[in-house]
């Protein structure tokens, strides 16, 4: 029995038949390609499947694609404006604050979540906010750096 | 000629595609008509498979195929053996019995998670729902888990092939009974038994084997997580199924983190490959995590007796050591050289100890295989000799710095002055070990922290300052070394560098990142050798249909000997330029230099650009008689020694007397790894290093139960560091460069985790011998608050 | 995974002893068992679907009763199956009438956990059990007072 679901991905709307045990995160990798999101665990604890569920940064394996039904995502693949990345993408770039890349769609859409709650964080507040995402290559150092020089900019940015 | 590139932070050029989601990992590929492997696995660690009934599985819709080790071992496959041999120290042959890619009726398995059945279907969910139909009836037995217990008479045995569970015993250094008689006259000996725990090496992504057959062309494709594709292939082809290794092409795509664990060739690989043919449809197997867990070689795992004597003024004349290393249940691809040559060999350390002698035992156990896992075999080494210099200086009341300094091999650069010949084998190239560790004590401020901590220890919260120096063998290796030493392959590495007629550059390397920036170091040096923009240059890595060939990356090899081929490839692209320039310029040869990217006559203005050559020699209108057309040259590098990166860490921790609880508050590195080419990714390096290591000392470790079973196999369960579990980290460096690799560099990828871990637990043990607790020589780790405060309270 | 634990039910011994060898009755309390069916002389046939904390799943296998003595202790022995595992576990059942109306019942045994069910949250299994255990005894409760 499949259960049809409108959601909006990235600023376009899709209209799919899902089974009702499909995983939100099976949902966007599989349905409609959108590979940029991972699969690092199958607890909710590595981070690697994180994305914006109407806003609020969400482990993606944790919800159905059932529940995403109405609802607006953002994943790694609609961060940027066009060609312009956004503060997050630049300064994890900058700061070279990704080796292998896997855990870091996820790394980014938390810090997205993180920034927008609180756009000024003290770098124990940035690791407080990043304890739900794995990363085994960096040791955290550089990821932290490159927060805080997003933050940087997107405050300079407002304040422009 | 001026470097624009080398030594410099630039940015890399393969972030933009992992930044934006548009990187290409195995599990990302979804190909034309590609089936969904769902593998069966035994949830017992010994048992005998009495039946496998998979008629219901089979009946199930949108099933494609069911296949039992019956219908493996009906092919003639044996299973996968490993890439090195070791002999017994009586000469005979290591036990080798091969691993099953599924074991069959009749058959025992030896751990949990070894394969019993694969389920194939056009979907993972219908592949998953219908293992569950299958019914495998077994016969439950008794395990065995530790080292310790395998070889004891009477254990259960995973092998019959492998008497008391001994896969083979091993020695180095000098002769035990000088050693004994050196340790006997010592006049101090500290001794310390313990235990080196076993790691999941725990790259973030799972691993994940695409096999595609197609019987038109007889022709295959493995996509699989590996790092190092062209072993992969040499080993399946060769060496498990049987196929002519022209018929094959292996492509490691993007990899998510492998730290070791991907690089040895898993049963899985050999199973869709096979699968593959048996449906002609492509199979793809993603690991769960849960799966990885139980699936993926662990790390480490060594029960190790130490004694380190000293003479009445604090030299070390001795170091005699008893090792039990785990194997595990069948030996992976390097698991036989881990706990012997890349260990034994490195139990000189810093030091100029004379005599060593080294009593390794390794044993089979009904548990995953255990196999190189970053640093491996080094990072153990380094654990036993900085835990027994910290324990001796405690022992002995001296300073545990001055007792290092006065035991460190004498600075020599390898030119001037020769390499340091050890006695366990090695000859180190080069090293100023003093100057490392006075930097980093500089960097702590030790006169004052010794004051804060003996201010701390009237308080609840005790600080501690712990010591490391370690020295690695990298640039994994010279051929014929390592031949003789067992391996079952060579280990040089293949550079090619193709200049394109318009004067851009494509460089394909053996060597395979999975996170260590290859995409732009390797791009550095080649636009910088040939005086060209960056972005006129691409690397191309992973695959054996456009790699001539190639090792693949593990042992901190890839800039060392990987980088080295490509040099060699650009020396002779110059050599054949500078011939056409010659001819373009109306000049000899021995008048021109290259530099900056052009050819110059010297003594003159004249010159030509390097692009204009390269246009030249695929448009040879107007060219030198004799001479071939094209720009391209391939090369093979096999290094003429190990790589030695040495460095010294410190830590310093605060352990709470009430519960326990041990926080880092700082992490002091000052490593060596020769010439650097990219600081920014050396320092990345460095950092995620760091966090293995302390994660090791601090919070990880796999624990299996009496009857086989791993009990933290998730990572719910299983404890990384967290972003909250460290500080920021304090690096510096100094550059000896490597007297025998053309780049003079030595390698940055194993350091971190190699020197940390027992930087951290002399910290907490220092901690506490400052806070009155005097009497504790050890604490396990990982150093978990219960054990700590267990320490504090015995 | 050690499992221990007691509970005093308002009902005379052999009262709790005949409910606990009534099939039907056990089928109602045991949480979790939507099947018990007798398969031979104190042996018996269960199916359950039970949530361990972070995984759940359908379990099949055998029940069998061993060294009984009426009314006052009988040992039970579990041999379950799952996709995410299987389980063992040999318990040993103790009553004691502390009077005319009351029973203590108590247990003791071990559990042999395999497959996921082993490697994933074994740390917040035994809180599982105690749920399990508290849920048994008010359903017993329960049975007692209808």
């Amino acid at each position: 029995m499949e259960i049809k679901i409108s959601v909006n991905v990235n600023g376009k709307n899709y209209v799919r038949e899902v089974e009702p045990r499909t995983l939100l995160v099976h949902f966007l990798r599989d349905t409609l390609r959108l590979t940029g999101t991972h699969i690092g665990c199958d607890t909710s604890s590595c981070g690697a499947c994180t994305i914006h569920v109407d806003g609020v940064a969400v482990k993606s394996c944790t919800m159905l694609a059932v529940q995403a039904d109405g609802s607006s995502i953002t994943t790694i693949e609609g961060l940027a404006q066009g060609a312009e990345l956004h503060p997050l993408q630049e300064g994890f770039k900058e700061c070279h604050g990704l080796q292998c890349g896997f855990c870091t769609p996820g790394m980014i859409m938390t810090a997205a979540d993180l920034l927008a709650k609180n756009p000024n964080p003290s770098e124990a507040e940035i690791r407080h906010g990043l304890e739900g995402n794995f990363c085994r290559c960096t040791g955290y150092h550089n990821i932290v750096k490159a927060v805080q020089y997003a933050a940087e900019k997107m405050g300079t940015e407002i304040s422009a | 000629m001026s470097n624009k590139y080398i030594g410099k932070a630039v940015k890399r050029v393969e972030d933009k595609r992992f930044i934006t989601g548009k990187g290409k990992y195995t599990d990302d590929m979804i190909l034309p008509r590609q089936t969904y492997a769902y593998i069966i696995r035994s949830p017992y660690a010994h048992a005998q498979v009495k039946s496998i009934d998979i008629s219901q599985a089979l009946a199930t819709e949108g099933v494609v195929a069911v296949f039992t080790g019956d219908d493996i071992a009906q092919s003639g496959i044996n299973g996968v053996p490993a890439g090195w041999q070791v002999n017994f120290k009586n000469g005979d042959i290591m036990k080798e019995p091969p691993h099953p890619l599924l074991v069959g009726t009749g058959s025992t398995v030896k751990h949990v998670g070894d394969a019993v059945a694969v389920v194939i279907a056009e979907s993972k969910e219908i592949a998953a729902d219908a293992a569950e139909l299958v019914e495998i009836d077994y016969e439950v037995f008794d395990a065995v888990v530790n080292p310790v217990e395998a070889v004891k008479e009477g254990a259960p045995l995973v092998h019959e092939s492998a008497p008391n569970n001994i896969a083979f015993d091993w020695e180095i250094g000098n002769p035990k009974a000088e050693v004994d008689e050196a340790i006997a006259n010592s006049h101090h000996v500290t001794s310390l038994e313990f235990v080196n725990q076993r790691m999941v090496p725990n790259p973030i992504e799972p691993r994940s084997a695409i096999g595609h057959y197609e019987s038109s062309s007889d022709r295959y494709t493995l996509y699989t997580s590996t790092q190092n594709p062209h072993l992969i292939r040499l080993l399946m082809c060769a060496f498990v199924l049987g196929i002519p290794e022209h018929k094959v092409r292996v492509v490691g795509p993007d990899v998510g983190g492998g730290f070791g664990s991907k690089i040895f060739h898993y049963t899985e690989e050999a199973l869709v490959t096979w699968c593959s043919k048996q449906i002609e449809r492509p199979v793809k197997w993603t690991s769960e995590r849960s799966e990885a867990f139980i699936t993926d070689a662990h790390g480490r795992d060594h029960v190790t007796h130490a004694e380190m004597g000293f003479d009445k003024d604090g030299n070390v004349t001795a170091l005699r050591i008893k090792t039990f290393a785990n194997l595990g249940a069948y030996l992976s691809t390097f698991a036989p050289a881990v706990p012997t040559y890349l260990h034994g060999t490195l139990l000189q350390g810093l030091y100029t100890t004379p005599k060593i002698h080294l009593d390794m035992t390794c044993a089979f156990t009904h548990t995953n295989a255990v196999d190189a896992y970053r640093g491996a075999g080094r990072p153990e080494a380094t654990y036993l000799l900085e835990r027994l210099m910290d324990l001796a200086a405690h022992e002995m009341g001296v300073d545990p710095v001055e007792l290092r300094l006065k035991n460190f091999i004498p600075p020599f650069d390898g030119v001037n002055q020769p390499g340091y010949q050890t006695q366990v084998a090695l000859q180190y190239d080069s090293g100023n070990y003093h100057e490392v560790l006075r930097r980093g004590v500089a960097m702590l401020g030790y006169e004052e922290f010794r004051k804060a901590q003996a201010e701390a220890a009237q308080s609840n919260k005790l600080l501690g300052v712990g010591f490391s120096t370690y020295i690695e063998a990298c640039g994994i290796a010279p051929s014929a070394v390592v031949g003789a030493l067992g391996a079952r392959a060579g280990l040089y590495e293949v550079g090619q560098v193709r200049v394109q007629p318009t004067g851009k550059v494509s460089v394909y390397t053996g060597a395979h990142s999975h996170g260590q920036g290859h995409e732009t170091t390797f791009a550095q040096v080649v636009a910088d050798k040939l005086g060209i923009p960056l972005e006129d240059v691409e690397i191309h890595h992973g695959d054996t249909e456009t790699v001539a060939f190639g090792m693949g990356t593990y042992g901190s090899r890839s800039l060392a000997v990987g980088g080295s081929a490509i040099v060699k490839s650009l020396e002779k692209i110059i050599e054949k330029g500078a011939k056409i320039a010659a001819h373009k310029l109306e000049a000899n040869e021995e008048d021109l230099t290259f530099a900056d990217g052009k050819y110059t006559v010297n003594g003159t203005d004249k010159s030509v650009a390097f692009g204009d050559i390269a246009l030249t020699a695929y448009v040879p209108h107007n060219y030198p008689a004799g001479l071939e057309p094209g720009l391209d040259f391939s090369s093979f590098y096999d290094p003429a020694n190990f790589t030695y990166p040495y460095g010294c860490h410190i830590a310093v921790v605060e352990v709470d007397k009430e519960t326990g609880k041990v926080s880092l508050k700082r992490f002091i590195a000052v490593d060596d790894v020769g010439n650097v080419i990219n600081p920014m990714i050396v320092d990345g390096q460095i950092h995620g290093g760091l966090a293995q290591g302390i994660g090791q000392a601090l919070l990880e470790g796999a624990i299996f139960d009496e009857n086989g079973q791993l009990i933290n196999g998730s990572y719910m369960d299983y404890c990384m560091p967290r972003a909250d579990d460290l500080p920021m980290f304090e690096l510096d460096r100094t550059e000896t460069p490597c007297p025998h690799n053309p780049l003079g560099v030595k390698g940055a990828g194993e350091a971190g985790c190699i020197g940390s871990t027992p930087a951290v637990v002399n910290a907490v043990l220092d901690a506490l011998w400052s806070g009155g607790f005097g009497h504790v020589k050890d604490i396990l780790m990982p150093t978990t608050p219960e054990r700590v405060w267990r320490a504090m309270n015995s | 995974m050690q499992l221990t634990g007691s509970h005093t039910l308002a009902a005379p011994i052999e009262k709790v002893w005949q409910m606990l060898m009534d099939t039907d009755i056990l089928a109602k309390i045991v949480p979790g068992v939507s099947r018990l069916e007798k398969t031979g002389e104190n042996e018996f046939e269960a199916i359950s679907e039970i949530k361990l904390g972070p995984v759940s799943g359908k379990f099949s296998g055998g029940l069998t009763l061993s060294d009984i003595v009426e009314p006052s202790t009988f040992t039970l022995n579990v041999s379950q199956n799952s996709k995410i595992g299987n389980a063992d576990a040999s318990i040993k059942i103790n009553l004691l009438a502390l009077d005319a109306q009351q029973t203590e019942i108590s247990f003791e045994g071990e559990a042999k956990l395999s497959g996921l069910l082993a490697r994933t949250g074994q740390r917040v299994l035994s809180g599982v059990a105690n749920t399990l255990t508290k849920q048994f005894f008010t359903n017993f409760e329960e049975e007692i007072a209808s």
